[in-house]
């Protein structure tokens, strides 16, 4: 589905990636933790087109993706959320799910259909007339997930989707995202901090230190490696 | 049984928001349809049409400004440069290759597009960087202009072209302009295009994610944005008969299309209309009672306006009453 090779770019003298690659199977989950300034967020600019790798490959179903523009990527199937959310402000929550369904030639009606599908997923349809800038942070974080999902994307990057979510709206995130491979036959790159929440949605993690990868495997694999102790949980 | 139930919930929901989209829609359409209807009575009614054409004017000025502020989120503050590149093709198609008017005012459109394609790759820029270049290229405009020959453009004294005054036919070209003008802002917010175009303007990056191609979408509003103005340019300088490179690049033009737009709601349909409206009649009023502190007047109404209202008078509006959003665009 999404394989990542030797991924490499640096923003001046900083290298914040060092050959990163990894294998994303489809209607998998791959979690991928990492401290702070580890590269992980760069990395999911890069294989969504915002940054240009300076090396490497990034195929998806087999075909490089690598160096096109971001919305050329979105097209291919790759859709992405964001550490802070970035609704459609001064859109109404309707209007965002339709703009992202806007490249689909699909019908108004076909259209509505799937919006008051996710709408109700992510327990926002009552809201649907609001703008969007009126939703809590949270709910924030909820609508841009159903504003990617809508394009039924083949690969969907989540970059820290429970960072600063209250605990209802996290399990009900969690919830989400662990029925997406399943029932959306869609694949998930997960970002987060939240280690309860990879280990419990992840069939793969992975860990990035400084630009590189320190270690993969299950859950249990990464949680033991000593590498990874002492590199980023410290205990 | 469950899902046939749902499917039908669904379509319930979906007609009454359609609904609502269309009430909303036909409500400015019945606004703008009253609003060109009174104004073309206005010749008929009255023999004094100063006010009304540069009402006109004005709304599509502030309309037009609007497709790329409102949609787009770019300001222009050189947006003065395809009105006085209008006004210019108009008048050198009439007086110095000696086109009829209606093929200079065609004109006046094809040379506003030609420009705004010259100037795409400012699109590039963003905020302040690009109002600013916006500004210096209309500056250059007017300086080239001024500098040509003076057989083609007058020089710095422009062109009077006294042959072709008929203040009556310029008068509902003007409506014809401004007519266009709203039906095409009236066309894009209920379309797909539109809403790519607010997309972009609320986070370009976040609308590329979502697979909006952002530069072409936004050319295409700067194409629009671009075509009215000069249209407005070509009429004016075919209603007044003068074109002088001072007035037809000055930059209270851009000013003034800005604060009335801004005054109505930059973002919402008709907003620009009663912006304009408001504004220039309260301008006509200063002016007739407080002739020598009009300006201080005038801009004293901008501030109150901006501090109180900073969404415009019909942006606030549908801040303050949401329930309202079902009707007004």
């Amino acid at each position: 589905m999404l394989k990542v090779e030797g991924l490499q770019k640096r923003f001046g003298g900083v290298a914040a990636l060092r050959g990163v690659g990894f294998h994303l199977p489809r209607r998998a989950i791959l979690g991928v933790i990492g401290m702070n300034g580890s590269g992980k967020t760069t990395m999911l600019n890069c294989i969504n087109g915002i940054y240009q790798p300076d090396s490497g490959s990034i195929r998806l179903d087999g075909k490089e993706i690598g160096g096109l523009p971001v919305h050329t990527i979105a097209r291919r199937g790759i859709g992405r959320t964001f550490q802070v959310p970035r609704v459609f402000s001064h859109l109404s929550l309707l209007d965002n799910l339709d703009v992202a369904q806007g490249q689909m030639g699909l019908s108004a009606a076909e259209r509505y259909e799937a919006s008051s599908y996710w709408l109700n997923k992510v327990q926002l349809f009552g809201l649907r007339h609001n703008f969007a800038e009126e939703l809590s942070g949270g709910q924030q974080k909820l609508l841009e997930l159903a504003r990617i999902m809508v394009a039924k994307p083949k690969v969907i990057l989540l970059d820290e989707p429970f960072a600063g979510v209250n605990p209802g709206l996290a399990q009900l995130l969690i919830a989400i995202i662990a029925e997406l491979p399943r029932e959306h036959d869609c694949s998930v790159v997960l970002v987060s901090h939240d280690l309860t929440s990879i280990y419990q949605l992840s069939g793969h993690v992975i860990v990035l230190n400084e630009g590189t990868l320190l270690c993969e495997g299950d859950a249990n694999t990464v949680r033991n490696d000593p590498a990874v102790i002492e590199a980023y949980l410290g205990a | 049984m469950q899902s046939a139930d749902h499917a039908a919930a669904v379509e319930a929901s979906r007609r009454q928001d359609e609904g609502g989209e269309r009430l909303r829609a036909r409500m400015a359409a019945a606004f703008f349809a009253a609003v060109i209807a009174a104004l073309a009575l206005v010749p008929v009614l009255t023999g004094n049409t100063s006010f009304a054409f540069y009402l006109m004017l004005w709304i599509t000025m502030a309309s037009a400004l609007n497709i790329v502020v409102g949609f787009t989120g770019y300001l222009p503050f050189g947006y003065v440069v395809f009105y006085g590149v209008g006004a210019y093709a108009a008048g050198i198609c009439y007086k110095v290759l000696g086109w009829p008017i209606p093929l200079a005012l065609v004109a006046s459109g094809v040379a506003g597009i030609c420009l705004a394609l010259l100037l795409a790759p400012t699109l590039r820029l963003k905020g302040v960087y690009f109002g600013i270049v916006s500004l210096a290229l209309a500056t250059i405009m007017r300086l080239i202009i001024a500098n040509l020959p003076s057989d083609i453009t007058g020089g710095s004294m422009g062109l009077i072209l006294s042959s072709s005054n008929n203040p009556f036919a310029s008068y509902y070209a003007m409506l014809l302009v401004m007519a266009a003008t709203l039906l095409s802002v009236l066309w894009l917010a209920q379309s797909a295009l539109g809403k790519a175009l607010k997309a972009i303007r609320d986070d370009d990056g976040a609308a590329a994610c979502i697979g909006i191609d952002v530069p072409r979408t936004r050319l295409v509003a700067w194409l629009l944005a671009a075509l009215f103005p000069a249209l407005a340019g070509g009429v004016e300088a075919w209603h007044t008969n003068i074109i002088d490179p001072e007035y037809a690049f000055h930059v209270l033009i851009t000013a003034k299309s800005i604060v009335y737009a801004m005054a109505g709601g930059f973002g919402t349909i008709i907003g620009p209309v009663v912006g304009a409206a408001v504004l220039l009649g309260i301008d006509h009023v200063i002016w007739q009672k407080f002739p020598l502190i009009n300006l201080l007047l005038l801009g004293l109404v901008i501030i109150a306006l901006m501090l109180f209202l900073p969404r415009g008078i019909v942006g606030t509006v549908l801040k303050r009453r949401p329930q309202l959003r079902r009707f007004i665009a």
